[in-house]
């Protein structure tokens, strides 16, 4: 790497590059400037500095200066995260994960891998795919994002209505406190551990209490068979019909996600088209996997379902190489928004399954309310809506307009029962509306939390829960004067 | 498209429109930025973010420098050399985009606007007009260039150079590039200056003219031959227009645009009575059909060089597409596939020169790993960015097949950095275009002795 020598007189800045070396931080404006947001680019501020360490030794010093010296700062991966969380809020010391990017370790006959932060989620799989293996949380950012960041998001995915989430394939990790103490969490692979489940409290944590540097995976051996779906429906209400019926039916497929028209619009528009018909109300794209056995009864089953809820037209995929655009126009989708808009936020409530034609049309409705276009790419068997607003922000009070019809829509979602995030994190975007899921003495419980490994509050500030109600404020300070 | 465009109040006469601040003429299009919704699915295939980690050098992360300056936030500055002149322009990102950005596009228009407002100084200047303005538009220069290398081959004074080790006195990467470098021929372009029409063998199906290129026709004269061999053998007479010149890329990478326009006029021009532009180095190829973008604020020549670009054709796509003769002699060699930026990212060909090469019977192809990633050469990249290139080279070199014989590919400045990797690592594979794969087939049929 370049030498870059430091032409600043800032002591921290100094003292940190004697820490990671001089080409491992960045702190000139021209530089910091791509640091000023992640996925979610509502919010910018610049960071003091970007700083790149290549060891846990070398976090863990940049940790305990920062500490030493109150530098607020937060860890950052690939930066894909869609709200926030990777946000400089406070001018942070951003650490930077993506030179600890190696594979430690695979252990195919207990079926886990150890890897740095910065490792590539889809680069895992790649790596022990051709010996019948993969690591499962798919999320569809999956070409880029980092392991360390969807330890931090607790990240989902298309195939995490049967697999599960990131929690479910997080065997150990080894954290760096925002002290600048190393610890190690699980780790041997021993399911259930006694004690707390550190495991889970650390995973989805949004990075506020410590930062991952070693993270132990657990590994699945490829299913045996797999097929895949796509159905096109003139009516959103049969494709959600469709959807609750497959899951009441017993059927527990891989993936069952959905498009609406707005959103086949964007990803026909962009660089994966697969020639989706431009007329359907919405698509479903139905995966099952498992043992062959069975694999065909399920699919006829799914079938049927379709069709008895109008189906225009379904297909099973022929190859893997249609099965693979079907899923590259899929996950590419996000993205895609660009096609047709220049802003795009996007929303991660959950809902009850049965509820999903009602809580479509109530986004239908806010669209409508605000003016704005909102397209729904998202994991419909497990209630995971994903509402794209899409917007302007060179339009004076489109950004505005767009973050309150976002918050609406997540309104919607608590009011049948559901959550605001299922999968994205509250990062910065959600923390006000972690009040309509939770009252102040629950966010206060949470925040204690924090502050037994986050006592300055120096890593990660302002993110995940809300700014404290008056009278929260007052607990807090007579608990922390306690 | 959301940016405002407004007038500089208070200018001069001849006042230019300014875009934030972007202040020269020739402003970027800031519709290229606003289809960018910061996704990040361009990371990974950036070879730069790869070897730094770094997300100003990453595509999202430079396409939000250019916005910035674009939005006022950001100014013309020194610093911001660093980040736009480091990427490679190998468009991945533009492959890798869900929303076609054009980031390689853009990165060429700002480093226009770059180059204006931080001007080159001191011997890189020096060394950048000598040789881009002084040598590579200018063929009876590159002649004597060539002559030169020639010489310094010919002459023993190259067995001297290397075995005394006065090569040493060279930077490290310059004394590299000439340990590679391939044996000068005659240029084609001197050599049918007298014969500017080569009949097709057989039946003329159709006449093309072939770009000879400024370097190609020095270094590469052979692959030339070979070109004009392979299109006459499919029933394509072949012309050397006289009036080409450099197609100006190299200009365009480094910002120099109005050297590019002034080159794609003369280009425009010379091949204004002729159907087909044939060109064998996929650089050249896709800075021809992107001659569009020089001129978007200047619609007479933008309409010229929409007509000019309809024309311009990889040699291996134009051959697989006018159905080539299937060569029967066999080769029998293992060889692999890279894939040149500028031809599969650039120009989205990455089916027909395969097809080309595995219609040669005794070909086996061996599948190399990401082919589509950049080796560093980028143009004269590795001579500007040598420390990075090269980073970039053994990050590729990791992914050629060791049991092959032959790496082929379509770009000459590919060539010269694979040669370079290979000779690096001390591996035996040899270098070969695309088409000079069908030119010996062609070649064994007519039972001629070919030695790979």
């Amino acid at each position: 790497m370049r030498k870059r020598p430091i032409a600043t007189n800032d002591p921290h800045i100094r003292a940190l590059a004697r820490i990671v070396g001089e080409e491992a931080i960045l702190y000139r404006k021209e530089d910091l400037i791509a640091y000023d947001c992640d996925g979610f680019t509502v919010h910018r501020h610049l960071p003091k500095a970007v700083v790149f360490p290549n060891s846990t030794e070398e976090v863990a010093a940049v940790v305990k200066y920062c500490h030493e010296h109150e530098l607020p700062f937060l860890a950052r991966g690939a930066g894909t995260g869609l709200s926030g969380g990777a946000i400089p809020l406070n001018g942070e010391v951003i650490i930077s994960l993506t030179r600890m990017k190696r594979l430690l370790h695979v252990d195919l006959e207990n079926r886990r891998a150890v890897v740095e932060p910065g490792f590539v989620n889809l680069k895992l799989t790649n790596s022990v795919a051709h010996r019948g293996y993969y690591y499962a949380p798919d999320p569809s950012s999956q070409y880029c994002c980092t392991i360390g960041g969807n330890v931090a998001e607790n990240a989902g995915g298309a195939h995490c209505l049967k697999y599960g989430v990131t929690t479910n394939h997080i065997l150990g990790l080894e954290i760096v406190l925002p002290d600048g103490e190393v610890i190690e969490i699980g780790g041997n692979g021993v399911p259930d551990p006694p004690g707390y489940d550190l495991l889970g409290l650390l995973t989805g944590s949004e990075g506020t209490l410590g930062i991952v540097t070693k993270i132990t995976v657990r590994l699945l051996k490829n299913p045996e068979a797999k097929q895949t779906v796509l159905a096109y429906f003139d009516e959103v209400e049969d494709a959600s019909q469709t959807v609750s019926d497959i899951i009441s039916a017993g059927i527990v497929p891989a993936a069952l996600e959905m498009m609406d028209q707005t959103a086949i619009e964007a990803v026909e528009a962009a660089a994966f088209p697969v020639g989706h018909p431009k007329d359907i109300a919405a698509l479903l794209l139905i995966e099952v996997d498992g043992i062959s056995a069975g694999i065909g009864e399920q699919i006829d089953d799914i079938l049927t379902i379709c069709r008895r809820h109008h189906v225009r037209e379904v297909k099973v995929a022929e190859s893997e190489e249609e099965r693979a655009r079907w899923w590259a126009n899929r996950k590419t989708g996000f993205g895609a928004m660009g096609a047709i808009s220049p802003d795009y936020l996007v929303q991660d409530g959950v809902i009850p399954r049965s509820r999903l034609p009602e809580v479509l049309r109530e986004i239908a409705n806010i669209s409508r309310k605000y003016g704005l276009r909102i397209a729904n790419i998202f994991h419909a068997g497990d209630g995971n809506l994903h509402p794209l607003v899409l917007f302007d922000a060179s339009q004076p009070g489109e950004t505005e307009r767009a973050l309150a019809a976002g918050s609406e829509c997540l309104k919607a979602c608590a009011a049948v029962g559901g959550s605001i995030t299922g999968e994205h994190g509250v990062g910065l975007e959600k923390k006000e509306e972690m009040r309509f899921i939770f009252s102040d003495e629950e966010i206060l419980a949470q925040t204690a939390i924090r502050d037994v490994f986050n006592p300055k509050n120096l890593l990660n500030a302002g993110k995940l829960f809300p700014t404290p109600g008056r009278c929260v404020e007052t607990k807090q300070v007579s608990s922390t004067v306690k | 498209m959301s940016t405002v465009t407004s007038e500089r109040t208070g200018s001069p006469a001849c006042a230019t429109a300014s875009l934030g601040n972007y202040r020269f003429a020739d402003l970027p299009d800031p519709s290229k930025w606003a289809d960018c919704v910061h996704c990040g699915m361009c990371l990974e295939s950036c070879p730069t973010y790869e070897q730094t980690g770094e997300e100003q050098h990453s595509p999202r992360g430079r396409v939000h420098l250019m916005k910035s300056v674009g939005e006022g936030k950001l100014d013309l500055t020194p610093d911001l050399l660093d980040p736009i002149f480091t990427c490679l322009d190998c468009r991945a990102c533009t492959t890798a985009c869900p929303a076609d950005v054009d980031v390689g596009g853009l990165i060429e228009q700002v480093r226009g606007q770059l180059r204006q407002a931080v001007p080159l100084t001191g011997w890189k200047a020096l060394v950048n007009d000598f040789f881009l303005k002084g040598i590579f538009p200018h063929p009876s220069r590159l002649d004597w260039l060539g002559r030169l290398l020639k010489l310094y081959q010919q002459s023993g004074l190259q067995t001297v150079a290397r075995k005394t080790g006065m090569l040493r006195v060279m930077p490290d990467h310059l004394a590299e590039m000439e340990a590679i470098l391939p044996k000068v021929g005659t240029p084609v372009r001197k050599k049918y200056r007298n014969e500017p029409l080569i009949k097709a063998k057989g039946e003329t199906k159709r006449t093309v003219a072939i770009l000879t290129g400024c370097i190609m026709d020095v270094m590469f004269s052979d692959i030339n031959e070979a070109t004009i061999r392979v299109l006459t053998r499919n029933g394509n007479d072949v012309v050397i227009v006289s009036d080409q010149t450099c197609c100006g890329a190299l200009h365009v990478h480094a910002g120099d645009r109005e050297t590019g326009r002034k080159l794609a006029k003369q280009n425009i021009e010379a091949f204004q009575g002729v159907d087909h532009v044939i060109v064998n180095a996929a650089g050249c190829g896709a800075m021809l059909k992107e001659y569009p973008e020089l001129f978007r604020h200047d619609p007479e020549w933008h309409e010229k060089a929409e007509q000019f670009a309809a024309k311009v054709e990889d040699v291996s796509k134009f051959l697989y597409d006018t159905g080539f003769k299937v060569p029967k002699a066999e080769l029998n060699v293992r060889l692999t596939y890279h894939d040149a930026c500028h031809l599969a990212h650039g120009q989205g060909i990455r089916k027909e020169p395969r097809a080309v090469i595995e219609s040669i019977p005794g070909v086996e192809m061996v599948a190399m790993p990401n082919a589509d990633r950049c080796c560093g050469s980028a143009g004269i990249y590795n001579l500007t960015h040598p420390d990075m290139a090269q980073a970039v080279l053994e990050s590729k070199m990791q992914n050629v097949p060791q049991d092959v014989e032959l790496i082929s590919m379509g770009n000459p400045g590919c060539m010269l950095q694979m040669a370079l990797g290979v000779m690096k690592h001390g591996r035996n594979q040899k270098i070969v275009h695309t088409v000079q794969l069908l030119d010996w087939a062609y070649q064994k049929e007519e039972g001629k002795d070919v030695r790979i």
